[in-house]
């Protein structure tokens, strides 16, 4: 790829407006919406998410001589590059709390494995209650981020009913994921139940946007505690991001289809 | 639009390690910029007060890049980036205190803003017809997936705290 790819009038047309909207989006703030003993969190990046879909050329039309496809594609890999920033922010929260993470480091490791919850509420929905065929094992594997996409990709191919639920999983998570995320922690939180430290590691699930919804939403409802919130879940998020893949592809994946083939024995 | 094959995803961009190096690290350039704007709107902290922090986070994520582009690791670059930015902030680490203080005037939450504007522009047709395609029942159980994966490690973590305090 040549540098006109990246300094075209074009791209620079979407790099403004991306200004346009972080700038509306951080000027709104957050906002907390108190429902009985919890509150919802809504945060800026949950606003520049919404108003990026609004200005979508697929749902408004009138944009779409300045967001052709190939400047659409070119923001899916600005993606990538514009959490990387904060990825290193967040690692540079974990280094000051490196003796509380130190000594929660056995529910820090283990809590990786609680990610496997993925198949215990999951699995049972979509065989037993929805009905639904192979594409479970694809489903509910894993949170269904890009590499849990790609694992799916390689083994079963995208086209295959595994790659139809991956890919379903997908395109519903990166569409209200981060709302869910945003959402979920403080309702658990409220319940009364939980240690903090637990909420903030399990925000580290291997996706930017839902550890950024996650520890937004934990740290707006307990901001005495945002040094220790960010510095466990940075610690986390870098857990999964090393563990993730082999946690698939050596447990998850062969746990999922087991459970499948036990359940569904005729469909194989 | 109705056959699969149409609807499969473009997963080209996961192949990190085919990237130029030259022109990520001035599209991270731009990221930057946008995101010490961001920082600015939420917090009022100006762009020469968030130079230093901005350029050790840049520094960090080119670091990662270059690591996931010449290492023959299976670690993504996003894991890299994390543990330098981890290195250089333990306490002991030379400079580690000017880092860590740097790097506080820098909202964390304006950091994720621009990639979501990204991600809300980029959404291709392809990805709304598999959403509308998948139905509710995919809505559904993407739902229990994210309350799984979080609540399964909310429980295993409460219960080994438990045990080990």
């Amino acid at each position: 790829m040549s540098q006109s790819r990246a300094l075209g009038a074009d791209t620079f047309v979407l790099h403004g407006i991306v200004l346009a909207i972080v700038i509306v989006a951080e000027a709104i703030g957050v906002l907390r919406i108190p429902i009985g003993i919890a509150a919802i969190v809504l945060l800026p990046m949950l606003y520049a998410f919404a108003m990026g879909i609004a200005i979508n050329p697929n749902i408004t039309r009138a944009t779409a001589r300045y967001l052709t496809p190939r400047v659409q594609k070119f923001a899916g890999g600005m993606i990538t590059i514009a959490i990387t920033p904060f990825v290193a922010k967040f690692g540079t929260t974990v280094g000051p709390q490196i003796d509380a993470i130190i000594e929660a480091g056995p529910a820090l490791i283990l809590q990786e494995i609680g990610n496997l919850g993925t198949i215990v509420i999951a699995f049972p929905v979509a065989v037993y209650l929805l009905g639904m065929g192979r594409e479970t094992v694809g489903a509910v594997y894993s949170i269904d981020r890009e590499p849990n996409l790609a694992l799916i990709a390689e083994k079963y191919g995208l086209d295959s009913p595994e790659g139809a639920g991956v890919m379903g999983v997908y395109a519903t998570g990166t569409l209200i994921g981060t709302f869910i995320f945003a959402i979920m922690p403080t309702l658990i939180h409220a319940m009364g139940v939980f240690d903090i430290r637990a909420l903030a590691m399990s925000c580290g699930v291997g996706s930017g946007s839902m550890l950024a919804a996650c520890t937004g939403a934990l740290t707006t409802a307990v901001p005495e505690q945002k040094d220790l919130i960010l510095g466990l879940a940075g610690a986390s998020n870098v857990l999964t991001y090393a563990t993730g893949l082999y946690v698939g592809l050596f447990i998850a994946l062969p746990l999922t289809q087991w459970l499948f083939r036990k359940a569904r024995p005729e469909l194989y | 639009m109705a056959n699969t094959e149409n609807l499969t995803l473009d997963i080209e961009s996961v192949d990190e390690r085919k990237a130029n190096v030259g022109e990520t690290a001035l599209l991270l350039l731009i990221a930057c910029v946008i995101g010490t704007i961001a920082n600015y709107v939420a917090t009022g902290v100006g762009a020469l007060e968030a130079f230093p922090g901005m350029a050790i986070l840049f520094a960090c994520s080119v670091a990662g890049l270059l690591m996931a582009r010449f290492v023959p690791l299976a670690l993504p670059s996003v894991a890299w980036v994390s543990l330098f930015a981890i290195v250089i902030t333990i306490p002991g680490f030379p400079g580690s205190a000017w880092v860590v203080e740097q790097a506080t005037k820098i909202n964390f939450l304006s950091l994720a803003t621009p990639a979501l504007a990204y991600g809300g522009l980029a959404l291709s047709a392809k990805e709304f017809a598999i959403a509308r395609k998948s139905g509710w029942k995919i809505v559904i159980v993407a739902i229990c997936v994210m309350l799984g994966t979080y609540l399964g490690s909310v429980v295993i973590a409460d219960l080994t705290l438990r045990f080990f305090s």
